[in-house]
């Protein structure tokens, strides 16, 4: 029985190894193809079936005077919006959630639940029903096509996922942990940076991790809030696209796309294994 | 080290209700600077919502906290100078062992060398000595309770230890252990210790005071001998001591005579009210003996079973439609299907409604 348990675990699990692997695989290999070699039928292995060529990849990095799309600028761009809205976020999330968490509020009928519930709501809205709010928003304080002005529209999609898990990763810290320091002679703000903050690290990298992915990915308000002078990655891919489809330099531009949530998710990753975030998690 | 007076204090969670529960109810109690003492109750009789306000995390909606002559009552945690100690071990997870023991020393800046020598005073006591440089967070749930206990006995000046149950985390062998330490540091170090617990023997053997509550009120508080020889209501007499006191519902005859069924007993007591119809009478299983033949204040029972604990024998018996329990000496040869009980004049109690007269 045991045995059987081990063979369809591991088949399992290579199968699904197979459905994560087979994308990459395609991307990469379609990636140093030129145009005969997609279209005149499947090929799989490079130099017997077709002759690699950095074709793909040169357009990536060529201005537009010579072809090219230039993804470096919006590469950078997209980085920096990323990263700057999710730390924001996870800085005014951690501290929102933490007082939803401990302190008891109360304004009517709306109550601690029902605040965590407005947060969370943000995300439910389809987004195009915020694109306008978001534009005139925007255009009003005169941001609109700027870093600061998608920073600004990234904390407010970010920042309810940051709240929703650390409201709920506070829930299972035990709250006799924040009344010990107070016993031990911490103010409240100090039980909060030396005691909770360092035991919450696990929960800030998960909530950091999932805004740092629907930051990243967001096509949406990147294409409605830009025009020429600020450009984020996934417009700038989108804008690959023409009447013949280059999927070779597609490829390339999604695989290039990828590598950082990749990476941030192999950093995460070793303190997930560790177990230190099964309390984030579960 | 301070005298903590709790001054006509009541508290409830729902200050605005029309018609609030009250977690507790009011009244007064004075806690002497030294003292052992055990708080004593079923669950949610109130016991940590009292350790809380002691503490400063809960303020009390009614009444007045003192320590000594000073008034504390929204006197903020921090600056009330208390230990705590949880049910379930606080650590700081980050920290090791060494910084956990330090950190209310740290918080309230004393000089590094004191911390050092306090520190390590503390983790000889309780045998952590050495894990100091450990993280925290991979000691067992024993060793981590001891860490919490820990951070409660290095600092000197608190006014009061307050331990809400403990040692639950901590195996028997090293619990017993640990009680009898905490005895020491109380002797040695003359501060107030505040053990609740739920379970009778360990506030017998820890404490010098016992107050039992329950409901959210004070019902005795008193040495563990008064406890259990003069119960003051039926509950306390139900509550301690194991098997749970006889108690029987009966009717006087006159100022110094009850019937339970067809039986009549002596009593000590003064019965005033003869007609209640809520009297009660309670005899420890301890005080009753077993005769040859009738005398005064005895009865007749059939044997229901006779139970063998080694260092006693435990007689369930039945008279008219009631249950008796009868702790006896275990070289006693007890009579398979008759005995006779005794139930003498000066341990019986009597309650009207579930008070002792």
């Amino acid at each position: 029985m045991p045995k059987l348990y081990t063979f369809l675990k591991y088949f399992f699990v290579v199968i699904w190894a197979c459905f994560v692997i087979a994308p990459f695989l395609w991307a990469i290999s379609t990636s140093f193809k030129d145009f005969n070699s997609v279209t005149g039928g499947a090929t799989y292995i490079p130099w017997l079936q077709f002759e690699p060529t950095l074709d793909g990849w040169s357009v990536l990095f060529k201005p537009g005077s010579q072809g090219g799309i230039n993804i470096i600028g919006p590469y950078f761009n997209s980085i920096f919006v990323t990263l700057t809205a999710s730390l924001i976020s996870i800085v005014l999330g951690t501290l929102a959630a933490y007082a939803l968490s401990r302190y008891t509020f109360k304004a009517g009928i709306v109550k601690n639940n029902d605040i965590t519930f407005f947060f969370i709501s943000q995300r439910i809205m389809p987004p195009v029903v915020l694109s306008i709010p978001f534009f005139i928003f925007l255009s009003s304080l005169g941001l609109l096509d700027s870093l600061a002005g998608l920073i600004l529209v990234y904390i407010v999609l970010l920042m309810p996922i940051a709240v929703w898990i650390m409201v709920d990763f506070f829930n299972r810290v035990p709250r006799e942990i924040d009344e010990t320091a107070l016993i031990d002679g911490c103010n409240p703000f100090q039980a909060f940076f030396k005691v909770v903050l360092p035991n919450s690290v696990p929960g800030m990298l998960v909530a950091g991790l999932f805004c740092i992915i629907f930051g990243w990915i967001d096509f949406f308000f990147a294409f409605i809030l830009t025009f020429t002078k600020v450009q984020l990655l996934p417009v700038k891919i989108v804008a690959l696209n023409s009447s013949i489809t280059p999927w070779w330099s597609l490829s390339a531009a999604a695989l290039v796309s990828v590598a950082p949530l990749i990476i941030v998710a192999f950093i995460v990753e070793r303190y997930l294994s560790k177990g230190n975030l099964s309390g984030a998690l579960k | 080290m301070a005298k903590i007076i709790l001054e006509n204090i009541a508290h409830t969670y729902e200050p605005n209700a029309s018609n609030p529960i009250f977690a507790l109810k009011e009244m007064s109690l004075s806690w002497a600077d030294g003292g052992r003492y055990a708080l004593l109750g079923p669950s949610g009789c109130g016991k940590t919502t009292m350790l809380n306000i002691m503490s400063g995390l809960v303020n009390p909606s009614h009444g007045k906290v003192f320590f000594d002559e000073r008034e504390v009552t929204s006197m903020i945690t921090e600056e009330r100078n208390i230990a705590q100690v949880f049910q379930f071990p606080v650590i700081y997870g980050t920290m090791t062992v060494f910084e956990n023991l330090a950190f209310p020393l740290k918080c309230r800046q004393f000089p590094e060398d004191q911390i050092e020598r306090k520190v390590k005073e503390v983790a000889e006591i309780l045998n952590l000595q050495d894990y100091l440089n450990n993280r925290a967070k991979g000691l067992t749930a024993d060793q981590k309770q001891l860490i919490s206990l820990g951070r409660g006995l290095v600092r000197e000046d608190v006014a009061a230890i307050l331990m809400d149950e403990p040692l639950t985390v901590i195996d028997p062998d090293l619990k017993f252990r640990l009680r009898r330490k905490l005895k020491e540091i109380n002797d040695k170090y003359k501060t107030t210790l505040i053990y609740v617990t739920h379970d009778q023997n360990e506030a017998m053997t820890f404490a010098d005071n016992i107050i039992v509550m329950d409901q959210g009120e004070v019902v005795q508080a008193g040495s563990p001998k008064d406890l259990f020889e003069r119960p003051q209501t039926t509950f306390v007499g139900y509550f301690i001591g194991s098997p749970a006191m006889n108690l029987y519902e009966c009717s006087a005859s006159s100022k110094n005579e009850i019937s339970i069924g067809s039986n009549s007993f002596k009593v000590q007591a003064n019965i005033n009210n003869y007609n209640s119809e809520n009297l009660k009478l309670g005899i420890r299983s301890e005080y009753i003996t077993v005769e040859n033949e009738h005398t005064d204040n005895s009865l007749e029972a059939d044997v229901i079973e006779v139970e063998d604990f080694g260092n006693y024998k435990l007689v369930t018996a039945s008279f008219d439609s009631f249950r008796i329990k009868a702790k006896v000496k275990r070289e006693l040869d007890i009579p398979s299907e008759k005995v006779i009980l005794k139930l003498p004049a000066e341990h019986c109690c009597i309650y009207e409604d579930n008070k002792l007269i």
